[in-house]
């Protein structure tokens, strides 16, 4: 069933470009994942705006910043799709219809060897060869991330908690797991907030915040006028912000990048107060508040969980898998490469497209049914959504069109 | 039993084209030439017997082995030489003997380069900037290497120069010698009238005759030309009403006559010539291709 002979030459001749695609993959994803800069904030602040009446948006904002979620909708959607699948295309007409098309396989079918045999070890080597492309694409990942950012295969912890855990002569993970000391703590919350280079009332917010992520209490029922009064708040603060913006004459969006430039500017905090009508207190702290959201995305931004990785990696793994199946099949149902190329590399560009149809607006939607793409969805993995019914959809659609590939080379007549 | 035998194949792949109700027997030890024009049917029929091609019906056997079930276990006995060259992707020459080696399970080499010192290859040669004729001769060894009992030739000569192909047609002879089974096809009558036993001619799919060389060779009917030294004697000569021979030609600007002679009547002919004054008089050679085209033409006028 499995041919060592024809593996070898196999492997000889599609070797290079595996190797250059698995060269440039490698590269662009050490290269997102190296450059990842926690500090695009811009980016951030522009929803800022909108986080502020919606405060939903603030979780889903969190996810979508995430690496695993940059790396997943620009590189494993998008730019890595397409190199995988030039890949597949190229090395599924070379495995077997351009061997019939040209007549080199009669040197292989005038041996004893079966059909049979032929189909299996190019299949083999079609998948082997997959296989170890995103192994060594996630490794590299992982080492990348670590080597980068660090907190991949070791906690990470903050820069306050190393200075506060060194201060105190406590563990590290000790002091992680209980930050209300530091809050307690004047000493330590000075120590903390230099570390990480923010203001101490900033800090102090941020540990709050922190404390009421991690204790997993429902919140306490508002009442409609506390409600009520949140939001007349929100908005008077809104309203100083735009006053002092014009004050200032920057754009919204500036002056969120850079609420401290605010707090120094007298003049302007007090055109700001004065425009809120709230006391000079409650409008510091609410800028107090949105720098601590800040240091809450800083940290966020920075989660880099090996499970969603590697997810990340076996989903795109198997949708290439069910990928090469397809071009595989034609590979060995037809005699012409040009046949062959039609539909192997046709079907698998139509999938793209149709996937990226469904993405860009609601009208468009329904052309996710026409495509398997969209079994795998970065998004899912990260969200923590369910994928494991897509995922195996995507293994037995390979696993069955891989079968079919074998039956169909068996029964046809070759022109050798 | 044959060692080879097709029986009613029929392939049609519409149009008139393909290969109809061919019947091939071809025993052990027996060297087969199968000639006709491109495109009638030769390869179609070669790639029957090689497994590559499944029949629409009839069947193909190989040491009573069907040559589609079987056709992995049927290649333990065949080297085959296809129509076209295009070999694997391999560096070398050496590179792709040495991988069909292996695919082959040979691990002895001798044998194989005896035939690469015959055929004076050059197998350290680049595969792909190789001459048409170094490709074949490379084809050539590759099927013979394993020195098996059947060998399936399709056009083994095509592209290679006159001097090569004797040395490919010496190399079969000592095949011949050895009791190998050979097919071969060819549009060259001549490869085939110095090596063949038997010689099927294929016309538009269908297998018009099957003689023996030495049957076409060994006509009783034999053809002379003769020219006289006047046009005097060319006259009398045709004037004659003779029962010993047939005239088929006339060229009296020549003074010549192709006439028809059966065996049997040549000691007659001697003697009635003694009263002609000939210039010369020579035998033209019944060759295959004569034979064949005579019954191409038979064909024509027959439809």
């Amino acid at each position: 069933m499995f041919s060592k002979t024809i593996f070898k030459q196999t492997f000889k001749s599609n070797i290079r470009l595996w190797l250059i695609i698995t060269v440039i993959l490698v590269a662009l994803s050490t290269l997102i994942i190296g450059i990842f800069n926690p500090d695009m904030m811009e980016r951030v602040l522009g929803f800022m705006e909108r986080a502020i009446d919606d405060p939903e948006f603030l979780a889903r904002m969190q996810q979508e910043i995430s690496l695993i979620n940059v790396l997943g909708m620009n590189f494993y959607a998008g730019m890595g799709l397409i190199l995988v699948l030039i890949y597949i295309i190229i090395t599924a007409n070379s495995l077997v219809v351009s061997k019939v098309d040209r007549g080199s396989m009669a040197y292989i079918l005038s041996t004893p060897i079966k059909r049979s045999t032929v189909i299996v070890t190019q299949a083999i080597y079609m998948i082997i060869a997959l296989v170890v492309m995103f192994s060594i694409l996630a490794a590299s990942g992982l080492v990348t991330a670590e080597v980068s950012h660090g907190g991949v295969f070791f906690e990470r912890f903050t820069d306050d908690v190393t200075a506060v855990a060194e201060e105190a002569g406590m563990e590290e993970a000790y002091v992680a797991a209980d930050l209300n000391m530091i809050l307690e703590n004047p000493q330590l919350l000075a120590i903390g907030a230099e570390a990480r280079g923010i203001e101490v009332e900033v800090y102090a917010i941020y540990l709050t915040m922190l404390i009421a992520q991690g204790d997993d209490m429902p919140q306490p029922e508002r009442t409609p006028e506390q409600t009520a009064m949140e939001e007349q708040m929100e908005t008077a603060f809104v309203d100083g912000l735009e006053a002092a913006a014009e004050h200032m004459e920057i754009e919204m969006i500036e002056l969120f990048g850079d609420l401290r430039a605010l707090l120094a500017d007298h003049e302007a905090l007090g055109v700001a107060v004065a425009a809120s009508g709230l006391p000079v207190e409650h409008f510091v702290q609410g800028i107090y508040m949105q720098l601590a959201m800040e240091e809450i995305f800083l940290d966020s931004r920075f989660q880099f969980d090996i499970g969603d990785y590697i997810w990340l990696n076996i989903g795109m793994f198997l949708l290439m898998f069910a990928t090469a199946a397809i071009s595989f099949f034609f590979s060995c149902l037809f005699n012409l490469s040009k046949h062959a190329i039609a539909l192997g590399a046709g079907i698998p560009i139509a999938f793209y497209i149709f996937q990226t149809m469904a993405m860009v607006g609601e009208d468009l939607e329904f052309f996710r049914y026409f495509t398997i793409n969209t079994l795998y969805n970065p998004i899912d993995i990260a969200a923590g959504n369910g994928f494991a019914i897509q995922f195996a959809i995507l293994g037995v659609i390979g696993v069955i069109l891989y079968g079919l590939s074998v039956v169909v080379f068996k029964k046809k007549d070759l022109p050798l | 039993m044959p060692l080879i035998k097709l029986e009613n194949i029929t392939k049609d792949y519409g149009d008139g084209r393909g290969i109809f109700d061919i019947n091939l027997n071809i025993e052990k030890g027996e060297v087969f030439g199968f000639v006709g024009t491109n495109g009638a049917g030769k390869t179609t029929t070669i790639r029957h017997i090689m497994g590559f091609l499944r029949p629409d019906k009839g069947t193909a056997t190989v040491d009573g082995l069907n040559c589609w079930e079987d056709s992995a276990e049927i290649k333990k006995y065949i080297g085959y030489v296809p129509g076209e060259i295009a070999f694997p992707d391999e560096a070398t020459g050496n590179a792709f003997l040495q991988s069909q080696a292996q695919l082959l399970g040979l691990k002895d080499m001798t044998y194989a380069n005896r035939i690469i010192d015959i055929l004076q290859l050059d197998p350290t040669a680049n595969l792909k900037r190789m001459s048409k004729g170094m490709k074949q001769k490379t084809a050539i060894v590759a099927a013979f290497m394993a020195d098996p009992q059947i060998l399936i030739l399709d056009e083994p000569t095509t592209g290679l120069d006159p001097l090569m192909r004797v040395g490919v047609m010496d190399l079969l002879n000592e095949e011949k010698k050895k009791g190998k089974t050979i097919l071969m096809s060819t549009h060259l009558f001549e490869e085939v009238e110095d090596t063949c036993h038997k010689v099927a001619s294929i016309k538009e799919g269908r297998i018009i005759d099957i003689k023996s060389t030495k049957e076409i060779r060994h006509n009783e009917v034999k053809t002379f030309k003769l020219e006289f030294v006047s046009n005097d004697e060319y006259q009398r000569f045709i004037a004659q009403d003779s029962k010993i021979f047939t005239i088929s030609e006339k060229r009296p600007e020549q003074d010549q006559v192709i006439i028809q002679l059966h065996d049997e009547n040549i000691n007659q002919f001697m003697t009635m010539m003694k009263s002609f004054q000939i210039k010369f008089l020579s035998e033209r050679k019944y060759t295959l291709e004569q034979y064949f085209n005579s019954l191409y033409k038979e064909d024509k006028a027959n439809v």
